[in-house]
């Protein structure tokens, strides 16, 4: 029989994971898609309490979250897309002197990997005659 | 899941508890990215230990109907997985596609849990709009220039031993205030194998110590759903308590008040039914008791809206 502890349990992992993507993770869209993934966990419970009790609130409050999600989704979107405009990069740390006062920075302290060598892409040279071109002619 | 219910087991208890949080934890550790490589054999292993541990601890082989049972592990295991995957990827593209498949996971246990409305909205909205709009601004976010912000991670020990221990803490209240419902069935069995019996010694003798029982009626009755009853089952076990330590009592006094309370007991244990259409059930209660909200939601998402539309809309300097 599975009860509703299972599905409580289940909801709980999904929001202590994305927790913990939201906190580590320095890609905006990936923070983004962490937060969502909780919200997904708190959904499951809600919809769980719905069938345990057995009246259709859960399910009505779990519509709702939907509805603030997307509002959610929608916004962050736009806002990541200004601030990608801004530094021309997703990563979050570049926005890090928005961060409280007394805080330190955060510093990279391991040595980037070497920038993959550009590939000398082959170009074909033009070659032969060019044929000639009749000049455009325009009956308007 | 039944960890502290009795005092005795509760060390064991603990370790059954503790194993999979420990190897959550050291798997989201070592497999979170990170410059100098990550130790992905150890995370692996680490991970199938903490998924066999939790199966283990969820999973009872004896009860109930096998094709539920299947169908919730199939459904969890795989959310879990893909959640955990979706932490760790490096690639946000492929991040993305994870979160799809959490959401579809996700949406398979709605439909275990009579939502089927829910299930179709959630796929509509997240796997559709919502992860096709974040791949649109992935493509757009075109990364000019070498980053590596994507293989490293913040602080992943401090976040995983956080996240350890916000599951542990959780786990271990859920296990508090929703336990197992069997040991409720097997106090109900007893009691109504104690009603069968003819005369008053011998059902004090199955009811057992007076003390002891009334303790466990308490404490077994609060988590039911049929929170409604709890007065009346109160009352119930006040009465039994009181019959049991009135030393002459009659056997036909002792079984009506035992029977009673089976009685209110099976009634809070049935299980409540959703209404089989759900979609109608929802949209009586959508536009009854809640026909606010809806208009709230309808402002916010037409605000939302607005509001994106406002901040993401590029000014273009004009030539003066």
């Amino acid at each position: 029989m599975i009860s509703l502890s299972n599905y409580l349990i289940i909801g709980a992992i999904l929001f202590v994971l994305g927790m913990i993507g939201f906190l580590t993770r320095r890609n905006l869209i990936l923070m983004f898609l962490s937060a969502e993934m909780m919200l997904q966990g708190v959904a499951l419970n809600l919809a769980a309490f719905a069938r345990y009790y057995g009246n259709m609130h859960g399910q009505v409050f779990t519509l709702f979250l939907i509805t603030v999600a997307a509002c959610e989704a929608g916004i962050a979107l736009a806002l990541i897309l200004v601030l990608y405009h801004q530094r021309k990069s997703l990563d979050v740390s570049l926005w890090q002197d928005l961060r409280e006062p007394g805080q330190p920075a955060t510093v990279d302290l391991d040595v980037p990997p070497p920038a993959p060598p550009l590939v000398e892409l082959p170009q074909l040279t033009p070659a032969g005659i060019a044929p000639p071109r009749r000049s455009e002619e325009s009956h308007v | 899941m039944q960890l502290f219910a009795d005092s005795a087991t509760s060390l064991t208890g603990i370790w059954r508890l503790l194993l999979p949080l420990i190897a959550a934890g050291a798997a989201v550790y070592f497999l979170l990215p990170r410059p100098r490589g990550r130790a992905v054999l150890w995370g692996s292993i680490c991970a199938i230990v903490a998924l066999a541990a939790s199966a283990s601890l969820l999973f009872r082989f004896e009860h109930g109907p096998k094709v539920e049972a299947f169908l919730f592990f199939a459904f969890s295991g795989m959310a879990v997985i893909s959640g955990g995957l979706l932490i760790v990827q490096s690639n946000p593209a492929r991040g993305a596609l994870c979160f799809a498949m959490v959401v579809i996971n996700v949406c398979g246990l709605f439909l275990l849990q009579a939502a089927p409305f829910l299930m179709a909205a959630t796929i509509i909205i997240y796997a559709g709009a919502i992860i096709v709009t974040f791949l649109f601004v992935l493509m757009l976010a075109q990364q000019t220039g070498f980053s590596d912000a994507d293989h490293r991670s913040r602080e992943p020990f401090l976040a995983s031993f956080t996240g350890c221990f916000m599951l542990g803490a959780l786990l271990l209240m859920l296990d508090r205030t929703f336990p197992n419902p069997e040991p409720f069935d097997e106090l109900l069995n007893r009691l109504e194998s104690a009603a069968a019996k003819q005369s008053a010694g011998e059902m004090r003798a199955a009811l057992g110590d007076r003390k002891e029982l009334t303790a466990q009626l308490e404490r077994r009755m609060r988590p039911m759903p049929g929170s409604a009853l709890s007065a009346e089952w109160q009352s119930g076990v006040d009465d039994l308590e009181e019959a049991l330590g009135d030393g002459n009592i009659s056997a036909a006094d002792l079984r009506a008040r035992t029977n009673l309370l089976v009685r209110i007991g099976r009634d809070a244990r049935r299980r409540r039914e959703l209404p089989a259409e759900n979609v109608a059930a929802i949209g009586r209660l959508l536009f009854s008791d809640y026909l606010l909200a809806v208009e709230l939601g309808g402002t916010l998402l037409l605000v939302a809206a607005i509001g994106a539309i406002a901040v993401a809309h590029r000014r273009e300097r004009r030539p003066e």
